[in-house]
């Protein structure tokens, strides 16, 4: 073990790697409270104002190209909300304090040595360091995405037609999510001791309705070991019998969607999937926003009260929400693999919470495929098993299909509750006893 | 395979369904979660119009108590589904009341029956030249009784007798003709079974109805316990079951073509299963008790006269245990040479009841089926290791009866005479299966085998015309999801093909005189099946081809359908269901005229054995497999579905 580590750690310095500063507790303040002494400004921007078509122009500069391109056409306005803090967990940065500088990347794409829990570099991206990309890449993997665990239960994908606004299909979920290991907050920490196959997280999906795909499960076993491919299944509901998925079918459209199963969360893969290129920081309208602030759905109203959030704009594809202007990194992936039907994804990870919050999506000739957006609630304004958790919330999501004219948006209830996430939901026995 | 032919729809199923539209239940926890669907297939077959006109309404029900009687998540689940079949009223000439006709028998190349009957020299049922006493007392039936009406000769649908053995198929429901109706509780359908197949006996409306819950015994262990009328399934194959064979199975219902889902016939089993998680070596790992204690059923293989009796298994035993009540005639049966020596030919034989036939079924109580499995994932390997006892579901003719010698009158046990009981032998199953990925070629394995000790099969080398073999099966599956951008860019394709292979090690086959004797099921016989899926859309168009092939039958189906899915609830499905390649009529076998039960009428005395004279009937279907014995089922398929 150690001449291994000790081999990568040398070649690392060989290539160059090791010229990159060493992080320092300055970084992780900076990197988890950016927003300590008040949040970025741009000039004619302020909060309760709308960006629409009229005025979209002045704001070129703090909207993403499709972002504006859509504004520009009117298929949506855009809600400026006030920036806000969105602290993650303390004990999610004190792991990150407490494992500061023992953290490097291996000598191949998708290794990383010394690893334990909290953000592996929190320190600044840096454009001269070639590797800057990957560390981004690896910040979102461990990043407190669920948090240890979570559950989005229900969980509304509603298809539309962009043109006609018509929905053409609505699919209720229940998804959860498990971290295996690098927990910092729940029992156990930092691991769960029976894990022979090193996992590091457990997706398990569930489709309640429909009647067609009613009881349709899928099951994402990711290994903590980023060069092992993912193990994936498939309950169907007809033939009552669960299916292993070949790595094709998760950028493939899932359930007709207009998402693929690795889009899930921004991105959902291996990091030695894709080439990851960091293409700078800026400050852009990120979706960011008080749940319970906003203007509610009143369909579909939860027995506990708990309402959704709306959609509206064109075809009905984009959520009624508040946007901020947040610090983004801008990372760039591009499949390792020439078969991939995609060329590259363009994220904007929030730097704060390293969410992804906006995706753009390439086809393989290049041209703008996807558009996603994924709204983040902040935990203390949202459900009350919610607050204090430090978990910045996905909310809500569009994907739009720019070239078909068709969306998928989705509906969270969002869960922050280790009850509803037991070890026992993320195995195979139990799709086949959760189905019929 | 099956999922495409779910099809079709009848169109008069939307006033049923306006009807009994139902408000979606939205279920939250702690509430009662209900689905159903309200569904009409209709399907027409070439050659004999409808086929189906089957109106189907589904109800599910579920509900998690929570903590109950010591277990987590009690759940009480449960599904009724009613079926109305009405073909048996719209095309009452074909499988209802008005079925079948008078027939003729078959009197191959015989100067004598030409001259007597004229025509192409066949004789009317009970009018053969064999009859009346001549030769011997066991010669010749009552008319009155078992009248030359709503018959069918053995398959007249595949093919001509082509001087083989045919014998007369009763085809009108038991209530209507109850001729060959006599087994008791088995094949002996009224209109009513037919029109109404849930609402019997055993209460199959009741589809399933079963309690569930587990006893936390760790973190991330538990023991499941689930008690109630249900289906238990093992396996990982489409189509065609290696391992999934705890539940017998209707093909009444659509031959093997429908989803397993809806056609594994659900059974009273309790299940233990404890579950121990992910563990030091294993990253999945439980072990699954089943104790089936439910009344032994086997497989439902339809009736003489319903649209789909597969290996038209249906219409042979009937025909037999008409043979047996009330006697029969049999095409071809006897040379012509008994009556005139210059006659080349062969006559029919009208055989007086008791002489041979279907005599009985022995139904096993049951109520002691069970076994044990053991599953998980190694390595990323998902594996099973599985025991099952259980009685045969398919039934097993034992000669060996007392009969009538139809020269003497006298009442013996008559070596190689084909008069029979059914029987379910019982069967040890050991298996296992396997399911892996390769990543270098992004294909998933799925592999399942069995070694079955037990199973019983026609053979005309033994004196009672079968004996027991070890059987080893096995299938390999393969997934790929493959990207054709020119098609579909957004959209992989789902391509899946399996190989399933049997041998059965005790097999015996001899070539004898005239033919081969022995077990007319193959000694080692492979089917392949292919689908390829695709999506556009956003899955709500789905079109999709299934081909199907015999590698010894040289029999295929081909199976193209498109799924519609026109809104959450409703659902529109057209295809059709082509045969390809050889028949039954492509298939003979040693038919037993030649097998000799009675030395000095029926050969000479020191003949111990057949001498392998063959035909198309009976035992051709066993070598024609359940594609090539429904060669002549051609299909147009609409089914249309209503969700809520």
């Amino acid at each position: 073990m150690f001449k291994k580590t000790f081999t990568t750690v040398a070649m690392a310095a060989a290539l160059g790697v090791s010229q990159v500063q060493a992080a320092t507790m300055e970084d992780v303040e900076r990197s988890f409270y950016p927003y300590k002494d008040g949040g970025p400004t741009f000039e004619g921007l302020a909060p309760g104002m709308t960006i629409n078509s009229g005025n979209v122009a002045q704001f070129k500069e703090i909207l993403d190209a499709a972002m504006f391109q859509k504004i520009s056409d009117g298929w949506l306005e855009m809600t400026v909300g006030e920036t806000t803090s969105f602290d993650l967990h303390p004990n999610y940065v004190q792991a990150t304090r407490d494992n500061l500088g023992q953290v490097s990347l291996g000598n191949e794409l998708g290794q990383i040595n010394g690893f334990v829990a909290g953000r592996p570099f929190p320190e600044e991206p840096d454009e001269n360091d070639p590797r800057a990309g990957e560390k981004l890449s690896w910040n979102y993997k461990y990043g407190y995405n669920w948090g240890d665990n979570a559950a989005i239960a229900p969980f509304y994908w509603k298809f539309r037609d962009m043109e006609s606004g018509k929905i053409e299909r609505t699919i209720k979920f229940n998804f959860h999510f498990l971290n295996f290991k690098h927990r910092v907050n729940q029992d156990p920490v930092p691991e769960f001791a029976d894990n022979p196959s090193n996992l590091f997280r457990g997706i398990y999906v569930q489709v309640i309705e429909p009647f067609d795909v009613k009881n349709t499960q899928l099951l994402i076993h990711r290994s903590d070991d980023d060069l092992v491919r993912d193990n994936t299944w498939l309950y169907l509901g007809f033939q009552r019998r669960v299916r292993r998925l070949s790595s094709g079918q998760i950028t493939d459209s899932f359930l007709g969607s207009d998402l693929m199963i690795e889009d899930f969360e921004g991105y959902n893969g291996r990091i030695s999937d894709m080439n990851w290129t960091y293409k700078g920081t800026v400050n852009v309208m990120l979706p960011f926003y008080n749940h319970n602030a906003l203007t509610l759905a009143t369909d579909m109203v939860e027995k506990d009260g708990y309402q959704f959030v709306d959609f509206s704009g064109k075809g009905g594809c984009f959520p009624n929400i508040t946007w901020q202007l947040r610090r983004a990194h801008i990372l760039e992936s591009d499949p390792t693999d020439d078969n991939h039907p995609i060329s590259k994804r363009v994220h904007y990870i929030d730097a704060q919470t390293f969410t992804i919050p906006r995706t753009l999506i390439y086809d393989r000739k290049g041209d703008l495929w996807k558009s996603f957006i994924i709204g983040q609630a902040h935990p203390d304004h949202h459900l009350e098993k919610n607050k204090g958790t430090g978990v910045s919330i996905d909310d809500s999501f569009s994907q739009v299909d720019m070239q078909a004219g068709h969306c998928t948006t989705g509906q969270f209830k969002g869960q922050l509750d280790p009850a509803m996430n037991p070890p026992k939901l993320f195995t195979v026995q139990n799709m086949r006893a959760k189905g019929r | 395979m099956k999922n495409i032919n779910k099809l079709m729809a009848a169109l008069g199923g939307a006033t049923l369904v306006t009807g009994l539209a139902i408000p979606a239940a939205s279920a939250q926890e702690g509430e009662w979660d209900i689905a159903g669907f309200v569904e009409n297939a209709t399907y027409y077959r070439d050659g004999q119009d409808l086929s189906k006109v089957r109106n189907t309404g589904q109800f599910e029900f579920s509900k998690d108590f929570g903590k109950k009687f010591g277990l987590s998540n009690f759940r009480v689940s449960g599904t009724l589904r009613a079926t109305y079949d009405a073909v048996y009223d719209i095309n009452d000439d074909e499988w209802g009341d008005e079925a079948g006709g008078a027939r003729n028998f078959e009197n191959a190349d015989s100067i004598t029956a030409q001259a007597v009957f004229g025509g192409d020299g066949s004789s009317p049922w009970g009018g053969s030249l064999l009859s009346g006493g001549v030769p011997g007392p066991g010669f010749g039936f009552d008319l009155s009784r078992n009248p030359n009406e709503g018959l069918k000769v053995l398959g007249e649908d595949y093919a001509s007798p082509r001087g083989g053995v045919t014998i007369g198929v009763p085809v009108r429901p038991c209530d209507e003709d109850s001729r060959g109706c006599g087994l008791d509780d088995y094949m002996d359908y009224d209109k009513n079974d037919l029109r109404f197949p849930e609402f019997n006996d055993e209460l199959d409306f009741i589809r399933e109805l079963y309690v569930e819950g587990a006893i936390p015994t760790g973190d991330t262990s538990e023991l499941f316990l689930r008690i109630g009328k249900q289906q238990v399934v093992w396996g990982r194959t489409d189509l065609f079951r290696v391992l999934d064979i705890i539940n017998p199975v209707d093909f009444s219902r659509h031959n093997i073509y429908d989803e397993l889902e809806d056609i594994r016939i659900p059974q009273w089993i309790a299940t233990a299963e404890y579950r121990w998680g992910a563990t030091d070596w294993f990253e999945d790992l439980n072990v699954q008790l089943v104790w089936n204690f439910d009344e032994f059923r086997p497989n439902d293989l339809g009736q003489g006269g319903t649209p789909y009796s597969i290996l038209d298994a249906g219409s042979f035993f009937r025909a037999m245990n008409n043979c047996w009540e009330n006697g029969c005639t049999v095409s071809n049966f006897a040379p012509a040479a008994a009556a005139n020596p210059v006659d080349p030919g062969f006559l029919a034989a009208d055989f007086a009841p008791g002489v041979i036939g279907i005599r009985d079924v022995e139904l096993p109580d049951g109520h002691d089926q069970g076994g044990i499995k053991m599953e998980g994932v190694f390595r990323s390997v998902g594996f099973s290791l599985n025991y099952y006892h259980f009685y045969q579901q398919l039934p097993v003719l034992r000669g060996g009866i007392p009969a009538q010698n139809p020269f003497t009158g006298e009442v013996g046990v008559w070596d190689r005479l084909i008069a029979f009981d059914i029987e379910f032998p019982e069967v040890d199953l050991f298996g296992g299966s396997l399911d892996f990925y390769i990543d270098p070629i992004k294909t998933v394995f799925r592999v399942e085998a069995t070694y079955t000790t037990g199973e019983e099969f026609a053979n005309t080398l033994e004196d009672k015309l079968y004996s027991d073999s070890d059987v080893f099966r096995w299938v390999l599956g393969i997934d790929r999801n493959t990207f054709i951008p020119f098609l579909n860019k957004n959209r992989a394709f789902l391509i899946s093909g399996q190989i399933f292979g049997q041998h059965l090690l005790d097999h015996e086959k001899e070539q004898a005189l005239l033919g081969e004797i022995g077990m007319p099921d193959w000694d080692d016989n492979y089917i392949a099946t292919l689908l390829i899926k695709g999506w556009w859309k956003s899955d709500t168009i789905s079109p999709q081809i299934i081909t199907a092939w015999d590698y010894e039958a040289e029999a295929g189906t081909f199976a193209p359908s498109v799924d519609w899915l026109i809104s959450d609830n409703w659902r529109l499905i057209f295809g059709a269901n082509i045969k390809f390649g050889d028949g039954m009529q492509d298939q003979e076998f040693d038919d037993c005229r030649s097998c000799n039960p009675f030395p000095g009428f029926t050969g000479p005395p020191n003949q111990t054995q057949s001498l392998g004279l063959s035909g198309i009937q009976p035992l051709g279907r066993f070598r024609s497999g359940p594609l090539g014995s429904a060669s002549q089922e051609d299909e147009i398929q609409i089914t249309i579905r209503y969700r809520f």
